[in-house]
């Protein structure tokens, strides 16, 4: 069924973007293909391949419990405010934020996940900012205390 | 040969100062820690690390010698868990489990460990110097590709990979297409349109590949991680002698020399990686044994027939990707990515452009699987003490590293959340058995297969007759279309087969 759903949702973006692709047109041109022609072309065999998965009888889908998938979706909006969080909060404070409610999923306990927090933000920060010279954000409030 | 020998002085030249052979052990042990723990394999080591040599600001040649030792080492370090936890740490140790890990049952860790440290490094040895005696010939041969040529022998490229992996034809196929259609984001730059933007103004250059790679493979991993959070197992402990003895090598050393010739040859072809030359090293060698085998029960020449074909394959398929510039791997897509980063131009004339690069690399593999044999025998210990890291502690580290290696190229935070994203997509697709490396390889390859399709129609003005006109590109097609279809047909026959051999056997 996954499938099914999966292919129907790709037929309609692939004729969605060739409806998009039509409008790709140069202003003028030395060649005789245009920009439109590649995109259009996969875009073709990609709406055969959505149908052909349609199609397809077998389905080896295996969705995880219901119980798991919740903690999962969890987790990835633990995962999607982190990446929201990264430059606004400073690499630390944000990684502390994400590493105890993550952490926490895999079966740590409070104690753990603080610990694993702390001494991950710390750690990699001073790894990578400061060893490794590849720059991450302070935040402002890490830079107000570094001055 | 002798002009192939002198390059290849020059190359330890490069790979010897000592910064690179420093860069070189810390990609070593990195790679083999990578590899040993589950669900991180080459590709996401090699993902990580390549923004963050960037932003570190390697030169070129220190980065990609970096990433080779971290993807040679990944190839050692499969292979610890599969013997001590019967958990493949990579793909490409499956099959180890299958003899190594009842050895270690049978107290027989040491000698496991040690004899496929051996095989790996005899197929990497092997494979290397096919390397250096093929990939120059390849390269010469290449050059005289035309547009037409190129564009066909991707479209092979891509029919192997997706020819090859999983079991379903539609998946595979809309993998490689979506990976197609992604790499035509961003402004055309022969006309400048504005294709698939959005008035996005992040998008303009396209979709970074470190996003998409990052998203697919690591930030989907900790998903997935969560899925398959397996807890409890704890590693078999090394007990006894750590060498194997005289006897267990006379009745592995020829497995391994088998192994390390076909797996190199099964690397070099495009889509065939290391997953399937050990599976069919590991068949024909328990075939080969005739009847005095224990092969399944922890027999010797199990764990050095999949390790020698694993790490051979892992570096022929770099001859595709330097002689071609047409990876052949998910891997080696994101080498490829990691030359672009870098401004230059894969293909064929990357040996006579950038010989330093070309043969430094070759020369930091033979180095780095020395340092790797060195390091695996005697510090086997210290790299078991990896596999004790919780996975409440590994997984936030993964996504946090992912991250910074994101935030290292452009550092904004739309690519963040971008990458997140397609993580989360990635994640639906790996549970729906989409293959992944198709998707790269499609985005890799995108934008030079339009290019060169786009270049053979200017040439010929429009007829498209020029992509079936010559002898090569008709091999090529004819290539392609036994790919894609071969593998598939040869299953079903191969299925028959069982079923009517089944039938007779419950009529008689």
């Amino acid at each position: 069924m996954s499938e099914r759903i999966f292919g129907g949702i790709l037929l309609i973006v692939s004729i969605a973007g060739i409806w998009i692709a039509r409008g790709f047109e140069a202003p003028f041109s030395y060649e005789p293909v245009g920009p439109r022609a590649f995109p259009m072309l996969i875009l073709a065999l990609l709406g055969i391949s959505a149908i052909a998965l349609m199609l397809e009888r077998k389905s080896d889908t295996a969705w995880a419990s219901p119980a798991v998938l919740k903690r999962i979706g969890l987790l990835f909006l633990v995962v999607l405010a982190y990446a929201w969080l990264f430059d606004k909060l400073g690499f630390i404070l944000a990684t502390v934020l994400m590493v105890i409610p993550a952490a926490r999923f895999f079966g740590a306990n409070w104690t753990q996940a603080a610990a694993g927090g702390v001494g991950l933000g710390a750690g990699l920060f001073i790894l990578f900012d400061r060893l490794l010279d590849v720059a991450l954000p302070t935040g402002l409030w890490l830079g107000n205390i570094l001055g | 040969m002798d002009g192939t020998f002198s390059l290849l002085m020059q190359g330890f030249a490069v790979a010897g100062t000592p910064e690179n052979l420093m860069i070189a052990l810390i990609g070593c042990f990195l790679g083999t820690v990578v590899g040993l723990l589950p669900g991180l394999g080459p590709i996401n080591g090699v993902a990580i690390l390549l923004p963050i040599a960037f932003a570190m600001k390697l030169p070129p040649e220190s980065a990609l010698i970096l990433l080779c030792a971290v993807y040679a080492g990944c190839e050692y370090g499969g292979r610890i868990s599969a013997i001590l936890l019967n958990v493949p740490g990579d793909a490409g140790a499956v099959m180890t489990t299958m003899d190594g890990y009842p050895m270690a049952k049978k107290g027989l860790a040491g000698p496991a460990l040690s004899m496929s440290a051996v095989a790996s490094f005899c197929g990497a040895l092997v494979a290397t110097t096919g390397i250096v005696l093929f990939a120059p010939i390849l390269a010469e041969w290449a050059i005289a590709f035309g547009p037409a040529e190129y564009f066909v022998l991707m479209v092979l490229a891509l029919c192997c990979l997706g020819g090859l992996v999983g079991d379903s034809l539609p998946k595979a196929a809309i993998a490689c297409l979506v990976g197609l259609l992604l790499s035509t984001v961003g402004i055309d730059s022969n006309s400048g349109v504005y294709r698939y933007t959005f008035d996005a103004l992040h998008l303009q250059d396209g979709i970074p590949f470190i996003v998409i790679v990052i998203g697919l493979f690591a930030v989907s991993e900790v998903m997935l991680m969560l899925q398959h959070a397996h807890s409890g197992v704890e590693p078999m402990a090394i007990t006894g002698r750590l060498m194997f003895n005289m006897k267990e090598f006379m009745l592995a050393k020829w497995t391994m020399l088998r192994c390390s010739l076909a797996g190199f040859f099964i690397g070099v072809l495009p889509g065939a990686g290391a997953t399937i030359a050990s599976a069919m090293c590991y068949a024909s060698e328990r075939r080969m044994a005739g009847k005095d085998h224990d092969f399944g029960n922890g027999d010797i020449r199990g764990v050095a027939a999949p390790e020698a074909a694993n790490n051979s394959s892992a570096n022929g398929s770099l001859v595709p990707m330097l002689t071609l510039g047409v990876p052949g791997s998910g891997t080696t897509a994101v080498m490829i990515g990691a030359l672009t980063l870098y401004n230059i131009t894969p293909g064929p004339t990357l040996f006579q452009e950038q010989p330093v690069i070309v043969w430094g690399l070759i020369a930091s593999l033979f180095i780095a699987n020395v340092m790797l044999l060195a390091l695996n025998i005697p510090l086997i210990r210290v790299f078991v003490k990896f596999l004790s890291i919780p996975t409440w502690l590994l997984v936030p580290g993964v996504a946090a590293i992912s991250m910074v290696g994101v935030y290292a190229v452009h550092g904004n935070t739309f690519d963040l959340i971008l990458g997140t994203v397609i993580g989360g997509i990635g994640y639906l697709l790996r549970v729906m058995n989409f293959p992944i490396a198709p998707f790269i390889l499609g985005f890799v390859l995108g934008d030079m297969m339009e290019q060169n399709l786009r270049r053979a129609l200017s040439i010929s003005d429009g007829e498209v007759g020029v992509l079936f006109a010559s002898p090569i590109s008709i091999g090529l097609w004819v290539g392609a279309l036994a790919m894609l279809i071969g593998p598939r047909l040869f299953r079903l026959i191969e299925q028959r087969r069982h079923a009517a051999a089944e039938a007779a056997g419950t009529a008689g």
